[in-house]
């Protein structure tokens, strides 16, 4: 199955994914899937049915914040922004995420 | 919180800003070429959408609206809908808020939390003295008095009549704060001759004039100044809806009242016992001749649930109306499987929409939703048209005066807890009616024509189940009517038919000399007898039925110093009570006037039976009480009677004669035997009672009519309970026609061809009828097993000789319920027959 070499997103990786993208700075809805689609050597792509449901779930939790602004195309784009309380969450996510992947990594070894 | 505001404040823009942010993303990846796959838009949209909606109350508007519209082109359904659930919730609601005013109302009092009812030797009404030394000993922060069950003679200057009086201590309203509509309650410093009038007094006699204030009314031939009128819902410490018409001050010396004290603030319900038994510990030194009040002490709560759970008399009463709640809980579902039935019976028609939705990716439970949506909508109408009627209902009930041998008043005024009652019910009916045809139309809505045949076998088996469940409230509905029934074939022990009574309260002014008494009774007599077409007449203490009086009390015998503790029923009798009753003396004879000087008395059968241990009962000497040292001799036997209900079992009785007992009471019954139809002299009577004493209010009546309120409990419970029964039936019967209609009509092709190929009437008929018979018969056969188990905790509400498990009420119960199936199935029986096969086998 030619489908199964598309590695999908883990459930709840794409919120760590977003929240860290955001920490380098305010990016509207299309940088943020650029983002993570450079900083993984483009091996995960982040599509638009989950990537808004996703920032609007964020939103409304209060881990980023979103304004209204010109892009760089002069276009009028949300921009979105992490807060405290986003950074907060990325942080406990991140460590929640390396204690995982490295349990899944020794586990793979052995 | 912050959700919820962050919701409240952006959900208008949201729609604007996600197409926006959505037209962007595309534009960039379009000028990008970016190789990231699209979503679905309106996916997305929905998604957003959800996360940011108030979802469960827009989609909740959104299918009440739908489901309106859907309902309104259905009539008939809702119609159907509206009244059995109009009907089921309606009954409960009554019933309820009759029950919570009976078992939990609180007595309009100041802080009723703090006001007990006080008993001392075991005993629940006392004298005065009893009550003044309680008071003086400081442990309640006041103590009160009320004698509720008195009379009083109004004289409104042209006639007198009786009214319900109760007789109060002067600091009664003081102690209890009572509130008033106008005026004050007596007080202390008051003169005897005030009194405080009910509501219902004051709108029928006093025209419901305010300035009735300060005005004088003759009560028992004293002039009495109203200082106070109760308002319209006054509650009575006794409670029940009982509403006597005037409070006096208790002004008679001698008279006995039940206590009740408030309690002084921080002092519990133990504390209080505790220190009331100290008092009454003193009380037996300080007044010996009585010498046990310290026994049977008691400080209990005087409404609410904290009386219930005190007094056991109250269980009684509150499991009478939990079974009439739990029938009507039965009558209730019975109508929700018919709206159950009908709103099966529509999805049908809707199950091609609904096989669209879900393939379209309908969520299966925002469909499921919308199904309660349509029998929310149904309930609510059913609740709403079902409170009218309750509240309809109550306020013609609390209108009549009920004949009652107490002054009832059914008030039921809707409260809180009515209305969480009202909503619970609603929710059950909801779910009761929807959940089903949901559940069902759900499942079968992906699968073909196959299911179809499921969805008749369950409304089959609800119409059984229906039938079932009526059965059981039929039977309930039988027995008591059996009950009332048996109870009239029941001998009361004395004449009914030819006899009539007439019940005599004399003025206290004129009549506190014994003598006078006497006096009266004997000319009462006399002119009574010389009434053309009366045989015999004889003056009583008690007449059974309307009043009694019971003894407990150890008797010693003459001969062998035996000592019997006995219980007995007790009357005082003139010589010619027995004739005049119909009651056969069996042994011996009735008193004569030459008794009066030694002490003789006429005891039952029954109490022979009891304590006589197999003495000849006719000359037996017996010495009455611990000390007693006066012997009794026994002169006549006489057959017994039923003296307070007519299911009672046979009491023991003893007689006196009414010459040998000191007399205190006001009271005294007269009965006599009449050749003539005693309805005829009843004119007669007054008009001769009147004459010896104007200011005595006297009630005549024939015995039959005033006997009829033996019947009355059982009579208000096989009411009750056989209209609900009667309902029930009613409702299962619908549910069995719609049935058989829906089969005809989805067979209807199928008998066209049976009739095509020659089938002949009387076979098209005996298809539906054995169709009706077995669901009939199943439902009938089920619910007669369930009942022989459900009616067994009814026996402590029957006449003894009645078990629940009575044959006579089953086979009535199955006859009726076959007899009504079979007329249920007339109608599509005849639409089946008439089937024309030519038209049939065209159809689609």
């Amino acid at each position: 199955m030619a489908k199964s070499t598309e590695p999908a997103l883990l459930q709840g990786t794409l919120d760590l994914l977003i929240l860290h993208a955001l920490g380098r700075g305010r990016l509207h809805g299309y940088a943020i899937a650029q983002t993570i689609h450079l900083l993984s050597d483009d091996v995960l792509k982040v599509e638009e049915g989950s990537l808004y449901p996703a920032l609007y779930r964020l939103e409304l939790d209060g881990a980023i914040s979103a304004t209204w602004g010109l892009s760089e195309n002069k276009r009028k784009a949300k921009y979105y922004e992490i807060t405290r309380r986003g950074r907060k969450l990325v942080a406990e996510q991140e460590a929640t995420w390396s204690r995982l992947s490295g349990a899944v990594q020794r586990v793979l070894a052995s | 919180m912050r959700r919820f505001f962050l919701k409240l404040l952006r959900r208008r823009r949201l729609d604007r800003d996600l197409q926006t942010e959505l037209a962007f993303h595309r534009e960039m990846a379009a000028v990008g070429a970016n190789p990231i796959p699209l979503g679905n838009a309106a996916v997305i949209r929905e998604q957003a959408f959800d996360l940011w909606r108030f979802n469960f109350i827009e989609d909740l508007w959104r299918d009440l609206v739908y489901a309106a519209r859907g309902l309104r082109r259905s009539p008939a359904l809702v119609l159907t809908a509206l009244v059995s659930l109009g009907l089921g919730i309606g009954v409960n609601t009554a019933l309820f808020s009759l029950g919570v005013g009976f078992l939990l109302s609180q007595p309009s009092v100041r802080d009723p939390g703090s006001v007990v009812a006080v008993r001392v030797a075991g005993n629940s009404n006392l004298p005065e003295k009893v009550i003044r030394f309680i008071q003086s000993s400081g442990l309640f922060e006041d103590v009160a008095g009320e004698d509720p069950e008195a009379f009083a003679n109004y004289n409104d200057g042209s006639q007198t009549s009786r009214v319900f009086a109760v007789f109060a201590t002067k600091n009664y309203f003081t102690a209890l704060g009572v509130p008033m509509l106008y005026g004050r309650g007596f007080a202390a410093g008051d003169p005897d001759e005030v009194t405080v009038v009910s509501n219902g007094f004051w709108r029928k006699r006093l025209s419901g004039d305010p300035a009735a204030i300060g005005r004088t009314i003759n009560l028992d031939g004293r002039l009495c100044t109203v200082v106070g009128i109760l308002p319209e819902g006054h509650r009575t410490l006794v409670g029940f809806g009982f509403s006597p018409d005037v409070y006096l001050p208790a002004y008679l010396e001698g008279a006995s009242l039940a206590m009740y004290a408030r309690l002084k603030p921080g002092v519990s319900l133990a504390e209080a016992r505790a220190g009331l038994l100290t008092v009454a510990k003193r009380m037996d030194e300080s007044m010996p001749e009585r010498s046990k009040y310290a026994r049977g002490v008691s400080v209990s709560h005087i409404g609410g649930s904290a009386r219930l759970r005190e007094q056991t008399e109250m269980l009684a009463v509150g499991l009478f109306f939990a079974l009439l709640l739990a029938v009507a809980g039965l009558v209730l579902s019975i109508a929700c499987v018919n709206v159950a039935s009908l709103l099966l019976a529509r999805a049908s028609a809707r199950r091609r929409e609904l096989a669209i939705r879900l393939a379209l990716g309908a969520g299966r439970g925002r469909l499921m939703q919308q199904f309660l949506a349509e029998s929310l909508l149904l309930s609510l109408l059913g609740a709403g048209f079902g409170l009218a009627l309750a509240q309809i209902t109550a306020t013609l009930l609390a209108a009549v005066e009920l004949p009652l041998p107490l002054p009832l008043r059914f008030r039921a005024a809707p409260d809180w807890r009515v209305a969480i009652y009202a909503a619970l019910l609603t929710a059950f009916a909801v779910f009761a009616c929807g959940l089903l045809p949901a559940w069902q139309s759900l499942r079968e809505s992906i699968a073909t024509d196959l299911h179809r045949e499921g969805r008749m076998r369950l409304r089959r088996t609800l119409v059984a189940a229906q039938i079932a469940v009526s059965v059981v409230v039929l039977a309930t509905g039988f027995l008591f009517l059996r009950n009332l029934m048996e109870g009239a074939a029941l001998s009361p022990g004395f004449d009914l038919r030819r006899t009539v009574r007439a019940d005599v309260y004399l003025p206290p002014s004129g009549f506190s000399d014994p003598q006078k008494k006497t006096a009266y009774i004997s000319r009462a007599l006399d002119e009574l007898a010389a009434v053309p077409g009366i045989e015999r007449v004889a003056a009583a203490r008690l007449i059974p039925f309307t009043d009694n009086t019971s003894y407990g009390s150890p008797i010693t015998f003459a001969d062998n110093h035996q000592m019997v503790q006995a219980f007995f029923k007790w009357n005082a009798v003139t010589p010619e009570f027995f004739q005049a009753m119909g009651i056969p003396i069996r042994q011996g004879r009735t008193f004569s006037d030459a008794d009066a000087g030694g002490k003789t008395v006429i005891v039952n059968t029954t109490f022979v039976r009891r304590y006589l241990g197999g003495r000849q009962p006719i000359g037996t000497v017996f010495l009455w009480g611990a000390q007693g040292k006066t012997p009794y001799r026994i002169v006549g036997v006489a057959e017994g009677t039923k003296t307070m209900t007519i299911g009672e079992e046979q009491q023991p009785q003893l007689y006196e004669p009414l010459a040998q007992i000191v007399d205190d009471r006001l009271r005294i019954q007269f009965v006599m035997r009449s050749a003539i139809p005693p309805a005829l002299q009843l004119n007669a009577v007054r008009g001769v009672l009147h004459g010896i004493e104007p200011m005595a209010g006297a009630q005549v009546e024939t015995m039959f009519s005033s006997i009829g309120l033996a019947f009355v409990p059982s009579q208000v419970g096989a009411a009750l309970l056989g209209s609900m029964g009667l309902l029930g039936l009613a409702l299962a019967m619908t549910g069995l026609y719609g049935v058989m209609a829906y089969s005809v009509a989805r067979r209807t092709r199928e008998i066209g061809v049976r009739i095509a190929l020659g089938a002949t009437r009387g076979d098209i008929s005996r298809m539906v009828l054995r169709e009706s018979a077995g669901l009939t018969v199943g439902g009938c056969a089920a619910g007669l097993a369930i009942a022989l188990f459900v009616t067994r905790p009814l026996a402590m509400f029957l006449a003894p000789g009645l078990k629940p498990a009575d044959p006579l009420s089953f086979a009535a119960v199955a006859l009726v319920m076959l007899l009504t199936g079979l007329s249920a199935a007339v109608g599509p029986v005849r639409r089946a027959i008439t089937v024309d096969p030519n038209a049939a086998l065209r159809e689609d």
